[in-house]
């Protein structure tokens, strides 16, 4: 199969072309086509977590979604949830003052997943956090942190 | 890289060794700005996948690549057919066998999940499908699935593993109270969120690879060995590593088919593997089985302990998991018998999993010290406090420090164990079953050189330089903040370069050994680097304070000046103007003064000069106890980790924030493998069948509770130039036996096996 398939797709507010094949997950359009590798792959089987982006707003697994699905939607990844000055988003502030992470490699996908986890209504204790973002594995084990950080951008939101 | 500025500021000492720092490259992570491996722009890529075998034993007859190579985008196919004209490397201790060819694509299958070929292609979605179109016919030979086969055997002894001293059987015969139990452990597996995988270009005979590494300078060494080319033609790059754990401290088969397949192809290749295939090129734990027989006296002072283990191994490689590595040196013991065997079946060569050997190790001794305590009616705690070892007893020699009892007494009094029930079953909160369970843990100092360069440049910056690895450790962060101490300047005027095989050399990020050896790199350069500029600014005409009558300088507060004086004080870079100077660079190792080049070559490149524990007048150990509640749904048998507290010597803490996230990492690890990590071989073909992230379960945040993790450690300048112990291993030692401890108190059932699941519960 060498059919491609020319997508316009709006991620971080901005508009991207690209040409892929018609399979092209969302997680590889960003990663291996317009250079966004913000967003990781940590099984491309939609276990993990990594690769957690917003679709409209809401949480989507990158790896498990077709860019040729979100053409018309509205993507938000890791790199576009920053003020335009630099400032970090609460979530991403929160994250490094309460050291939620190690190795950075889920950290993306977590803070995706924390910043929808928020706004969702689901941070009202820290049950309810470790039931919605338990779709995102850390190996580095930064659980207590991760929930210690959104629990603290939770009450600033 | 350049620190960026963190949202809150601490107190001014948090950017000095021992403060609280927050992580040095922490924007980069949380911005999606930290780039991994396989995320470097470079142009003309082609994309390998590799395809591994399906039987565990056997030869590959042929391989019909035809559907494959003419199917759209590929490029090339790699088989068993291909001669590499690649040599066997050096192993971890630098030895190197002559002339040995070496087949990343075997036609000898020696596992399930071997790779045994690979196909390239423009994209990496054709590669993929031109993968499913190979076809390989295999002429099978009969397996050994795992060391629970019939066919698999006793195995071989380890001899370097057999240990004894007194007289074990005959004090154990004579032991008013025994205790005997055997004690298994799973295969587990890593499971870094990063998969295995690397970019690789080649420039003539140059060798660039971007691949994660926790040891830049040894796995370069492989590159430069399969390859015949000099060692500085090799460059590899591993700023940020997405978790190890052990599984990303050696160059691996897939390593050299890429780099291969590039320089076959003229162009850069980028080989990722998928999260299945992650289970089968690098090994994980090996599963374990061990036997434990305790004597004591009838009011609890032992009187011997008998162990026997075994591991499996490879048919081609023996990799021992050491069930007896925490076993001689946790207690107070005068009779002692160890001996540990490993068992070869058909398995990729099992690795380095967190605490490795000292973790299945104390599963063991801890599960069957709660044993005993249980037959002989005593608390737990009083029994562990009755048998403290005041010196190491395998080696004869004093410990170097060892606050385990502070450990055992402060995360006593913390859990608040003595309100502790002593009965099985006499905890209950409704249909909860409530059980609190203790383990200690152990893992050993290991010393090791390395090699960094400090360079303070014009504009007043300092720069620490090393070839070291930080994949969530604190490398960076804890080696600014040696920098800025030295130097008396805020953290943000120090950069940090660090994973890349062409800067200074570096102890591997493994075994717990790296944060002590290369922050007395660091410190013994930047001091060093001081001291010079402290001699160019009380010497050199130009300088303001040459006329002072000084003999020092202090430095502090981002300020230059002469001690107790209200005379001139300058900046780094106000003086580094005034010298006229741009650059002051000055690197330093940690080897004996006179080293050779080729001796400092193979300090960083093996482990040659690696120091274990006992090698100098002490034994030097990091400890810790654990102590875990657990509930048991008395229906159904499901375990729930409550709390933990868990306190820990690991002497002086370079950052406690980052210490403090590591050992919960390690304790969390912990509870997935008291609870739920096992791979599952499918004993029909050796094939691991939950190689995956849904089936391998490993903890999730809901799994895990808050725990409270206390520093009980005092500076040991013995173990390391600052004072520390290592930190990241020890954390996962001892919590697998708390909670299978507490899964007894709450339930009266003893599992001897992990993980501890419902159906042996119920």
């Amino acid at each position: 199969m060498t059919r491609t398939i020319h997508l316009s797709l709006d991620i971080n507010g901005r508009r991207y072309d690209l040409d892929v094949e018609p399979r092209v997950t969302l997680l590889d359009a960003l990663r291996e086509h317009l250079a966004l590798t913000g967003t990781k792959k940590g099984c491309d089987q939609g276990q993990c977590g990594a690769c957690t982006c917003h679709v409209d707003g809401s949480r989507v697994l990158s790896c498990l979604t077709l860019a040729a699905q979100v053409e018309g939607r509205q993507i938000t990844t890791i790199e576009g949830i920053a003020a335009e000055n630099g400032e970090l988003h609460p979530v991403q502030a929160a994250f490094v003052e309460h050291d939620a992470f190690q190795c950075g490699y889920c950290t993306p996908g977590q803070i995706m997943s924390a910043v929808a986890c928020i706004r969702e209504g689901h941070a009202g204790s820290d049950e309810e956090i470790r039931e919605y973002m338990s779709g995102n594995l850390c190996r580095c084990g930064a659980y207590n942190s991760i929930v210690a950080a959104v629990r603290e951008a939770a009450e600033m939101a | 890289m350049t620190i960026m500025e963190p949202r809150k500021h601490g107190d001014a000492s948090d950017g000095t060794v021992g403060g609280r720092q927050t992580r040095f490259e922490g924007n980069l992570k949380v911005t999606g700005g930290a780039t991994y491996a396989l995320e470097y722009p470079v142009e003309g890529l082609a994309y390998a996948i590799l395809v591994q075998s399906t039987i565990p034993a056997g030869s590959v007859v042929s391989v019909d690549a035809k559907k494959a190579l003419a199917a759209a985008g590929v490029l090339m196919v790699l088989t068993p057919d291909d001669d590499m004209g690649l040599l066997v490397a050096s192993d971890w201790g630098g030895n190197r066998p002559e002339n040995q060819p070496y087949y990343p694509l075997p036609r000898q299958v020696q596992y399930n999940g071997q790779s045994i070929a690979a196909v390239v292609a423009e994209s990496r979605e054709q590669a993929v499908e031109a993968a499913r179109l190979i076809c390989i016919t295999y002429e099978k030979a009969p397996h050994v699935a795992s060391f629970n086969d019939t066919a698999a055997g006793e195995g071989k002894v380890m001899d370097n593993l057999t240990s004894g001293w007194g007289d074990a059987e005959a004090a154990l015969a004579a032991a008013p109270v025994q205790i005997e139990g055997e004690y298994s452990t799973p295969r587990e597996y890593h499971v870094a969120m990063e998969p295995h995988g690397l970019t690789v270009k080649w420039d003539g005979d140059q060798i660039t690879v971007w691949e994660p590494s926790q040891w830049s300078h040894g796995m370069a060494r492989s590159y430069s060995e399969w390859f015949g080319i000099p060692y500085e033609n090799v460059r590899l790059i591993s700023p940020f590593i997405g978790g190890g754990f052990g599984s990303k401290g050696a160059a691996l088969a897939h390593g050299a088919v890429a780099a291969f397949a590039a320089r076959k192809l003229g162009r850069p290749v980028k080989l990722a593997l998928t999260r299945p295939q992650n289970f089968t090129n690098y090994g994980g734990r090996a599963a374990t089985r061990q036997t434990i027989k305790i004597g004591a006296t009838e009011d609890g002072v032992l009187q011997a302990i008998v162990h026997r283990g075994a591991s499996e191994t490879s048919t081609y490689a023996d990799w021992p998991e050491q069930t007896g590595a925490a076993t001689p040196i946790l207690y107070r013991i005068e009779n002692f018998s160890s001996q540990h065997r490993v068992v070869p079946v058909n398995t990729v060569t099992p690795g380095a999993l967190r605490g490795p050997g000292k973790n299945p190790s104390a599963f063991g001794i801890e599960s069957a010290m709660e044993e005993l305590a249980y037959k002989l009616g005593m608390d737990p705690l009083e029994l562990r406090l009755k048998n403290y070892a005041d010196r190491d007893y395998q080696s004869g020699k004093p410990w170097s420090t060892r606050r385990l009892r502070e450990a055992l007494i402060e995360g006593a009094a913390a859990f608040g164990w003595s309100k502790r029930s002593h009965e099985p079953r006499s905890m209950r909160d409704g249909n909860q079953l409530v059980g609190w369970g203790i383990g200690c843990g152990t893992f050993p100092v290991i010393q090791a050189p390395s090699e960094a360069m400090i360079r303070i440049l014009r504009n007043g910056r300092v720069e620490v330089v090393s070839g070291a690895i930080d994949m969530g450790q604190g490398t960076y962060t804890i080696l600014a903040q040696t920098a800025a101490e030295v130097f008396g300047i805020p953290v943000d005027q120090v950069e940090v370069h660090l994973g890349d095989s062409r800067l200074p050399g570096s102890a591997i990020a493994g075994g717990s050994m790296l944060a002590g050896s290369i922050l007395g790199a660091v410190h013994k350069a930047a001091t060093a680097a001081r001291d010079e500029l402290i001699g160019l600014a009380l010497n050199d005409e130009k300088s303001p304070l040459r006329d002072t009558g000084a003999n020092t300088l202090t430095f502090s507060g981002g300020r230059i000046a002469v001690p107790r004086d209200r005379g001139p004080s300058l900046t780094l870079s106000e003086l580094m103007a005034a010298l006229g100077r741009d650059e002051i660079e000055i690197r330093r190792n940690t080897l004996p003064e006179g080293a050779t080049v080729q001796e400092q070559h193979q300090a960083w490149t093996t482990m040659a000069k690696v120091q274990g524990p006992t090698m100098g007048e002490y034994s030097m150990h990091s400890w810790c106890a654990h102590f875990a509640e657990v509930r048991v749904d008395e229906d159904f048998g499901t375990v729930r980790v409550s709390r933990i507290v868990s306190a820990f010597d690991c002497g002086r803490l370079y950052n406690p924030r980052l210490v403090e996230s590591q050992w919960r990492g390690g304790i969390i690890m912990g509870i997935g493998q008291a609870l739920l990590e096992e791979g599952l071989v499918d004993q029909r073909n050796g094939r691991t069948v939950n190689n995956n992230m849904g089936d391998y379960l490993v903890p999730t945040n809901a799994d895990v509770p808050h725990i409270e993790v206390i520093s009980v450690g005092i500076p040991d300048y013995g173990a390391s130039a600052l004072g520390g112990k290592g930190v990241g291993e020890v954390g996962i030692v001892g919590v697998a036996p708390a909670i299978a401890n507490a899964v007894f108190h709450a339930t009266g059932k003893r599992v001897r096996d992990l993980p501890i699941t419902l159906e042996k519960l119920i």
